[in-house]
């Protein structure tokens, strides 16, 4: 069997040197050929930057949409982000993918900084992983319960005391 | 330097008339994961699916792959699909892999369209694939209304 349809998704994080992270995704699939070019500033992690380019897009409309990522500059990554980039650009008036582009951007972010703590969490006695981990989780609450290995009946929730 | 690279590919077949087979992977700097499902086209049905955890950071995560079942039965095209995965999936079981399901369920429409646009440029060319997306859309009600290239059709408006 053929393939009939192929997307590639690829996001890459880069510090820059003035204290700013720099975001690149690229979209590519059998409608669509677009990118997004992002800036986040440290601390607070507030988006300075955000530029689109779609260079192969379905229909005449889809360039229309490049204006809005401009909305979400300002925004800051943090709780109810989803909701503000979805009001901001997506929904019958916006762009799916642009939109799901941006918020995978800020993901990155994110995960940029998981890295060398899950570097960390891979050395040591699974009880001193058990403990790292907790430590994580009191530091990221939000992560309680977020999924299977931070569900109540982990085992490495086991003497977990979220206060 | 990269410091943090992500890249996620989607492959979609048509098994036949009525099954598209889609196959998602995920590869970062700290997970590695592949899903592939089948879901009933006339309705975004899931009817199967499976995965694979590659590298994941905890002991605990390769619990997540029996928690995909739950996927089951779900419906790409009801309201709210997309919080339902996360909730289903995502929280019982892994966020990644409700990602890679989110996204392999995002391009069932585009497949349809692939398709459609591959068929009639092999049979009537010359062709504008943009005519061809736009009179796609127009025949195909479930996708209008979901991006500002895809109004929703007139008899809807009222």
């Amino acid at each position: 069997m053929t393939l009939a349809f192929m997307r590639n998704k690829v996001v890459e994080v880069e510090p820059s040197s003035e204290g700013a992270i720099s975001v690149s995704w690229r979209l590519l699939d059998s409608l669509t050929t677009g990118e997004i070019r992002m800036k986040f500033q440290l601390p607070d992690l507030e988006i300075k930057e955000a530029e689109a380019r779609l260079q192969r897009f379905p229909h005449l409309e889809c360039s229309e949409a490049l204006k809005l990522i401009q909305r979400v500059v300002g925004v800051r990554v943090g709780p109810g982000l989803r909701k503000i980039v979805q009001g901001l650009m997506g929904g019958s008036s916006g762009c799916a993918e642009l939109t799901e582009g941006v918020l995978e951007c800020c993901n990155a972010v994110i995960l940029h900084f998981t890295v060398p703590q899950v570097q960390v969490n891979e050395k040591g006695s699974e009880e001193e992983r058990r403990m790292r981990f907790q430590a994580m989780l009191k530091l990221n609450p939000r992560l309680v319960r977020s999924c299977v290995a931070f569900a109540d009946d982990s085992p490495l929730m086991e003497g977990f005391n979220a206060k | 330097m990269i410091t943090f690279s992500r890249s996620l590919l989607v492959g979609g077949e048509f098994l036949n008339e009525t099954t598209l087979r889609l196959h998602g992977i995920l590869e970062d700097h700290i997970y590695a994961m592949e899903i592939q499902m089948d879901i009933r086209i006339a309705d975004g049905v899931i009817l199967a699916i499976e995965g694979w955890m590659k590298r994941y950071t905890t002991p605990v995560c390769p619990k997540a792959v029996d928690v995909l079942q739950r996927a089951v039965g779900l419906s790409l095209r009801e309201e709210g699909w997309i919080s339902k995965i996360q909730r289903e999936i995502g929280r019982p079981g892994c966020q990644h892999f409700a990602e890679i399901l989110v996204e392999c369920g995002r391009c069932l429409d585009a497949a349809r369209m692939a398709q459609a646009m591959g068929e009639t440029i092999r049979n009537e060319p010359p062709f504008s694939p943009f005519q061809i997306a736009q009179s796609w859309v127009e025949n195909h009600p479930e996708v209008q209304g979901s991006c500002l290239a895809r109004p929703k059709g007139k008899d809807d408006a009222h």
